[in-house]
């Protein structure tokens, strides 16, 4: 161990006499590591809020539409079709809403022929719909069994129709819809799932019924699936669904382009990552280049020390040390540096800091293995040379 | 293994070349005792240089065998080897061969590492040795901020820190002035103990005069080797250790 402790004291002092010289090298592993580190941490920061909504939101939500063969007017599903869903194992929730056509809805009558050119999407939808969806009231309630056992109209609208219509929260308003005056009991907050819920009119499923005669055959599916099992469960909803029949369903996941989007720009990435790479492995072959002249320009201490009783292998050592110490220091000041980059430019993008210290690791283990690779040659060639052929003895 | 020899070279040829040999030693025996001073003398191309690579360990025989203490040298691997240098001999080379980027302190302890010694020892024992030669006051110093005398000095202070049985100086005054030389043999003559033996190469016959035992080379062959009375000794003290003149 002591050979270990003197060995590393040579290489320290070895690197402190020319301390330019180092500096110079360990800028190699410093680009290269900082280079790896900031391409990879900006890439994933950059994207590190929608990642963190993705997370909260839960990557397991399906969207199942009906879609009836060629020329089928207004497909819909089977009336028991959340039952048939449930029945799958790796279906947590769901629920079925109905998607009402040509209904206008309009917040007073001088209005009507905007909102006919510009329908608001109506949806028949029961309170399990509020779970599966995950939907937040900015105000006001939802429509309960109260609402239609006494056959009153009562709506759900979106915070965006709320603001559209200017609606103030907790003031009571009524609307139009298809020429019935309904209540609006509550707002919902933005779903980001379902963008098209901020702008749409929720009534019961009974009063659909009722007002517009819309049967109880749902036209789109929500389903809660095992998080594990999405792709699985997106699969089997189809046959769950027709059990067998040839009315077709279309099934998607609206997380998915969300993921894409968070997922960060892998290209760009891999093509900065792969530069500082390059920029490490040029580094590695200064390192190599530096220490091979350093090497010739100490022949004569290295005979020095090979009179003085030092064996090939501790004087290969020395300079194999010197190379892992320049990729070590190189290696922890670059991911510091990358580090910095990382942090400094998403503060003042105001994205979230995505730093993954497996990443810093990553790059100051990578700089010691280029370090280690670069050493090889300059210290066996120490080891080799002839400590007669340097002390030019007399 | 007292009746041993410190050094013992048994029909040793150093021969360069493959094609061409050139026998740069040819077929040489020769012993060096402990407590023994001396000289190896001989014009340029004698074999003096080999002669020193072999007794230094620097080098192997091409043919016959190299002994120290009775161990044959050919078969020690190279860790080997260097370790048993670093023990035995302590080399005093022409142009000092000082480690330019340390001061003298770390160059003299620059022989102590690998040795298991604690930092704190290994200070100590460097301090020491050059306090021994006056050189206390100029541990601090790098080899460029001292005179060519101070820096044979340290040099010399490298190679007994060790305590070895043999020191080698190869031509030591060849790069000083004739003041500074003259402290140099000085030194050389008290190095010289019962217990340690002094060899070194030089052309100067001053230098050689200093030593009790001369053995002279010709064409990589000793053509003599004699006792002789040695010279000097005399008028000198520590008082003319220390030097005024700058560096070479």
């Amino acid at each position: 161990m002591s050979n270990v402790r003197d060995l590393l004291g040579v290489a320290f002092s070895g690197l402190t006499a020319k301390p330019t010289r180092t500096l110079l090298i360990m800028l190699g592993p410093i680009i290269g590591v900082s280079a790896i580190v900031a391409a990879v941490g900006l890439t994933e920061s950059a994207k590190g809020d929608l990642q963190q909504t993705l997370s909260e939101l839960g990557t397991n939500l399906i969207k199942a539409e009906a879609a009836g063969s060629f020329g089928t007017q207004d497909p819909t599903f089977p009336e028991d079709v959340v039952i048939r869903v449930e029945a799958l194992s790796t279906v947590e929730s769901a629920t079925a809403v109905i998607n009402l056509s040509g209904i206008v809805t309009s917040p007073y009558a001088a209005a009507d022929s905007y909102y006919t050119a510009f329908p608001i999407p109506v949806i028949a939808a029961d309170s399990a719909f509020l779970d599966v969806m995950d939907i937040a009231m900015v105000s006001g309630r939802w429509i309960n069994g109260f609402d239609d056992a006494t056959a009153g109209r009562a709506a759900v609208i979106g915070s965006g129709l709320a603001d559209e219509f200017a609606y103030i929260p907790g003031t009571e308003r009524t609307i139009s819809i298809g020429g019935f005056k309904y209540g609006v009991v509550g707002v919902m907050d933005r779903v980001v799932l379902e963008p098209n819920l901020d702008n749409a009119v929720v009534i019961s499923p009974e009063a659909a019924d009722r007002d517009f005669d819309s049967g109880l055959e749902a036209t789109t599916l929500y389903v809660r699936s095992d998080p594990e099992q999405t792709l699985v469960t997106e699969d089997a909803l189809p046959v769950a669904i027709n059990l067998g029949g040839n009315d077709e369903v279309n099934t998607s996941v609206p997380t998915d382009a969300l993921e894409s989007a968070a997922a960060a720009d892998t290209t760009l990435q891999a093509i900065v990552a792969l530069m500082g790479g390059l920029a490490l492995i040029v580094g590695g072959v200064g390192i190599a280049n530096v220490m091979s002249i350093s090497v010739i320009q100490r022949s004569s201490e290295i005979g020095i020390r090979r009179a003085l009783g030092h064996g090939r292998g501790l004087i290969a050592w020395q300079f194999m040390l010197e190379s892992v110490v320049v990729g070590l220091m190189g290696g922890i000041v670059g991911a510091g540096v990358g580090a910095l980059v990382v942090t400094f430019v998403s503060r003042t993008r105001g994205w979230v800091v995505v730093l993954n210290p497996g990443l810093l690791l990553m790059g100051v283990v990578a700089a010691v293995g280029v370090s280690v690779v670069a050493g090889l040659y300059p210290s066996t060639k120490a080891a080799r040379l002839e400590p007669l052929e340097t002390l030019r003895l007399g | 293994m007292t009746s041993e020899h410190l050094l013992e070279l048994d029909h040793v040829s150093r021969i360069y070349g493959e094609e061409v040999e050139v026998h740069a030693l040819d077929s040489v025996s020769l012993t060096i005792d402990a407590g023994e001073f001396v000289s190896i003398v001989g014009p340029s191309g004698s074999g003096k240089s080999t002669m020193l690579g072999l007794l230094g360990l620097l080098d192997l025989p091409s043919r016959g065998e190299l002994r120290v203490s009775g161990l044959p040298v050919s078969e020690m691997t190279d860790a080997q080897r260097s370790r048993l240098r670093g023990d035995v001999v302590g080399f005093v080379f022409q142009q000092f061969h000082l480690i330019p980027y340390l001061d003298a302190r770390r160059n003299v302890e620059t022989a102590l590492l690998y040795r298991g010694l604690s930092p704190t020892h290994r200070r100590e024992m460097a301090m020491d040795a050059l306090d021994r030669f006056s050189l206390a006051d100029r541990a601090g110093h790098r080899p460029v901020q001292l005179s060519g005398g101070e820096q044979q000095r340290v040099a010399i202070a490298r190679a007994i820190v060790t305590d070895p049985d043999l020191i080698l100086a190869d031509e030591p005054t060849g790069a000083l002035d004739s003041t500074n030389a003259a402290n140099v043999m000085e030194i050389f003559r008290g190095l010289h103990s019962p217990d340690r033996a002094v060899a070194i190469v030089t052309h100067d016959p001053l230098v050689a005069a200093s030593a009790g035992r001369r053995i002279s080379m010709r064409d990589g062959r000793i053509v003599a080797d004699e006792q002789v009375e040695p010279v000097g000794r005399t008028s000198t003290s520590g008082g003319t250790l220390g030097d005024t003149s700058g560096p070479t």
